[in-house]
């Protein structure tokens, strides 16, 4: 059998595609691979030496993880389904042909451009304070005020409005999807006698399940990382009730300059986000293959 | 093509493995004697009042040494050591930096994480400086850091509200807790302890118990000298000192301040918290955020017989220089015109405490700048019976279990015992931890 030959006049050989592919493949490998699996050796040291599991027997015998994980999971719960509602509210009133409708859209957006940087999470800062605008509003229609730092359960729910606000992308990736389903569907309930409830149930929510399905897991997924909203807002307090796992990590490395427990607990994290998008995949993949 | 990126993947994994076992070469680059053309980064830490010193002092040394650049970096307390930790662990600490005392167990636990100072004798002069001084900085023998400035914490009061009460300040702990009262119906309060960055909290109750029973919280050389008793007194102190409106609850502070210092709180700057715990060499951005004067030292308290012992100084500061600096000569340099150069030493004032450096001292004295708070708190421990902080009790970790400690007492989540078992346990296991 005659063996083909890549070299030709035009200059491509067997390896044409792999120097193609080469930024790819050593970004991937630099930036990715070396870390991951460098995060890993680095997580069996105590920084300098082997000590093997170690790291992690300690994490797991210590109540602080059990702590930092029922914070982030609870916070992660609370946030994600209140964000899918708000943004796909949201992204529905969008959809309507509405005069000027294109500056609604860019406003919804804007919180989601600026998101939690410094000078946002000042102003949020203020806004929560004893005697900040929020506790003024809620004086004013006769609720008694809340003590948003000082609170454990209302200091979490201030960092949950406060990635709330920025549901913009969620909302975009609803506006795309919403404005793909065909007007046809719509109109053929509508002669059949559909009033809107019925048609957002039977028709828009069916089609969007993707889409659903995969703000979800993004969502999860950010909201188990969450790191620089209560950082720089509550500090982790009060009494570690707004201490995720990512400032967990970030203490470790950072303040203590343990990076054999950091990365150990980075691992963990990455582990408990695995499970628990596998877990989705999972329990959501007949109702998305359905119909 | 598989195999080539398994082969990649391996070379990956290989690199890891080596990068994570070898040990950090760090090349020392040795002195030469000679002043070049350079950079140099230069990092501290501080408020408005120090960095503006700071940056002046810059200026008159680039007309001095106009080939040598001196780049500065320099911010809030917050946040700063794990920025220099992250630097420290990559190698890109600048030349010189402006350290804090536990950092030398942190950073240089067998004394080679930064330049040994003493060979570098022939630019820095370091003859202003007593060999008690110099033993702070020093780690298995060598020069890591010099001190800039010893300083302890010292009580400063709002003239003003005090004032306006018609109340003295307190001379002792049992004034501290009637003041409550009078403070009280208006509202206010006479000071303000913090389990935030300052963890100011702990260090009043620390002094407390250290006075009474005459035992050192934590020795220089890392053992724990209180007993489970004694910090389960130290939380009932500062339970007493919440109960009688003294200072503000841990809740209360929160809600009011959200994270912010308590000097960039509108309750400290408004009057209506009257008094903050703070070292002396960094009083001075409290007094910034007050009308000029209106801060005043305190007296150290007592106890009812009139003894004033047990409150604590270290070196505020301490100058050191990166193992990995290119340029020893001219750090060296640097670090010494901070240290010694009459004219910078006019320029820095008391921004960084009152000078160990005699050569700085005396020209303060000479120019009639060695006034103000940080001298008034300078004197009143000097002439109590003071004791040298633990670099560990400074620890982040160490101050990590006093605020849970305290956070718990302060929300009634745990009782004093509870948590005085629990906070005992955790400082002799760490403890224990790292001095192996």
């Amino acid at each position: 059998m005659k063996t083909r030959t890549y070299r030709n006049p035009t200059g491509v050989s067997r390896y044409t595609g792999l120097l193609l592919i080469s930024p790819f493949i050593i970004g991937a490998l630099l930036l990715i691979v070396y870390p991951f699996v460098s995060s890993f050796i680095t997580g069996l040291t105590d920084g300098s030496s082997f000590v093997g599991f170690e790291n992690y027997k300690h994490i797991l015998s210590d109540g602080q993880i059990r702590s930092s994980a029922a914070v982030t999971l609870k916070y992660a719960l609370i946030l994600v389904p209140l964000k899918l509602i708000v943004s796909l509210a949201a992204a529905l009133v969008l959809n309507m042909e509405l005069r000027g409708i294109g500056i609604f859209r860019t406003a919804f957006y804007i919180p989601s451009i600026l998101g939690a940087n410094l000078a946002v999470i000042i102003m949020w800062q203020y806004l929560f304070t004893s005697d900040g605008l929020v506790n003024q509003l809620l004086e004013t229609v006769g609720l008694s005020p809340v003590s948003w730092y000082g609170d454990p359960n209302a200091a979490l729910f201030m960092i949950v409005l406060l990635r709330l606000w920025e549901f913009g992308s969620t909302m975009i990736i609803f506006l795309a999807a919403l404005r793909d389903i065909p007007r046809e569907l719509y109109e053929a309930a509508r002669v059949d006698g559909c009033g809107r409830a019925r048609a957002f149930f039977s028709i828009t929510l069916p089609q969007l399940k993707n889409v659903i399905f995969i703000n979800l897991v993004l969502q999860t997924i950010a909201a188990m990382q969450e790191f620089n909203a209560p950082y720089i807002l509550t500090g982790g307090g009060p009494l570690g009730k707004t201490r995720t796992i990512g400032m967990y990590i970030y203490e470790e490395m950072f303040t203590y300059g343990d990076a054999g427990m950091a990365n150990a607990l980075s691992w963990l994290l990455f582990m408990l986000i695995a499970l628990i998008v596998f877990i989705m995949y999972r329990v959501t993949g007949t109702l998305r293959r359905d119909g | 093509m598989k195999n080539i990126i398994i082969k990649a993947a391996a070379l990956c994994c290989a690199l890891s493995l080596s990068a994570c076992a070898s040990k950090k070469a760090v090349s020392v680059t040795p002195p030469d004697g000679s002043l070049d053309k350079c950079e140099l980064r230069f990092s501290w830490w501080g408020g408005d009042d120090r960095h503006e010193a700071t940056l002046k002092a810059i200026d008159l040394w680039s007309k001095k040494h106009p080939d040598i650049i001196v780049t500065p970096e320099y911010g809030g307390w917050d946040g700063w050591t794990e920025k220099v930790t992250a630097q420290m662990k990559g190698g890109t600490e600048p030349d010189i930096m402006q350290i804090n005392y536990d950092w030398l167990i942190t950073m240089s636990p067998d004394g080679k994480g930064f330049y040994d100072l003493d060979a570098l004798s022939g630019t820095l002069d370091l003859s202003g400086f007593d060999e008690d001084t110099l033993s702070f900085g020093r780690v298995d023998g060598k020069l890591n850091a010099v001190t800039v400035s010893l300083s302890g914490r010292g009580l400063f009061y709002n003239s003003q509200a005090y004032d306006s009460i018609g109340a003295d300040y307190p001379k002792t702990w049992s004034d501290l807790i009637e003041l409550g009262d009078s403070f009280g119906g208006e509202d206010a309060y006479p000071m303000d302890l913090d389990i935030q960055s300052g963890g100011t909290a702990w260090y009043l109750a620390v002094v407390y118990i250290q006075q009474k029973t005459g035992r050192q919280f934590i020795t220089l050389d890392g053992e724990l000298g209180f007993t489970e008793e004694d910090i389960r007194d130290a939380l009932d102190f500062y339970k007493l000192l919440e109960d009688n409106h003294v200072i503000r609850t841990v809740k209360a502070r929160t809600d009011e301040d959200g994270n912010a210092a308590l000097y960039q709180s509108p309750e400290f700057i408004g009057g209506n918290v009257a008094g903050v715990l703070e070292w002396g060499s960094a009083v001075g951005k409290y007094e910034a955020v007050l009308p000029k004067g209106v801060l005043e030292a305190g007296p150290l308290l007592a106890d009812d017989n009139g003894n004033n012992s047990g409150w604590m100084i270290k070196p505020s500061l301490l100058y050191a220089v990166s193992g990995h600096t290119k340029h020893p000569d001219e750090a060296a340099a640097f670090v010494d015109f901070l240290l010694n150069d009459e004219e910078c030493a006019e320029i820095l004032g008391t921004t960084r405490g009152i000078p160990a450096s005699m050569k700085a001292r005396a020209a303060l004295e000479k120019s009639g700048s060695l006034t103000g708070l940080s001298k008034e708190c300078e004197d009143m421990l000097s002439e109590a019976d003071t004791i040298t902080i633990s670099p560990y009790m400074e620890l982040t970790r160490m101050k990590s279990f006093y605020n849970a400690a305290i956070g718990s007492v302060s929300y009634g989540t745990a009782d004093t015992q509870t948590a005085a078992e629990q906070m005992y346990r955790s400082i002799n296991e760490y403890l224990e931890k790292i001095k192996k």
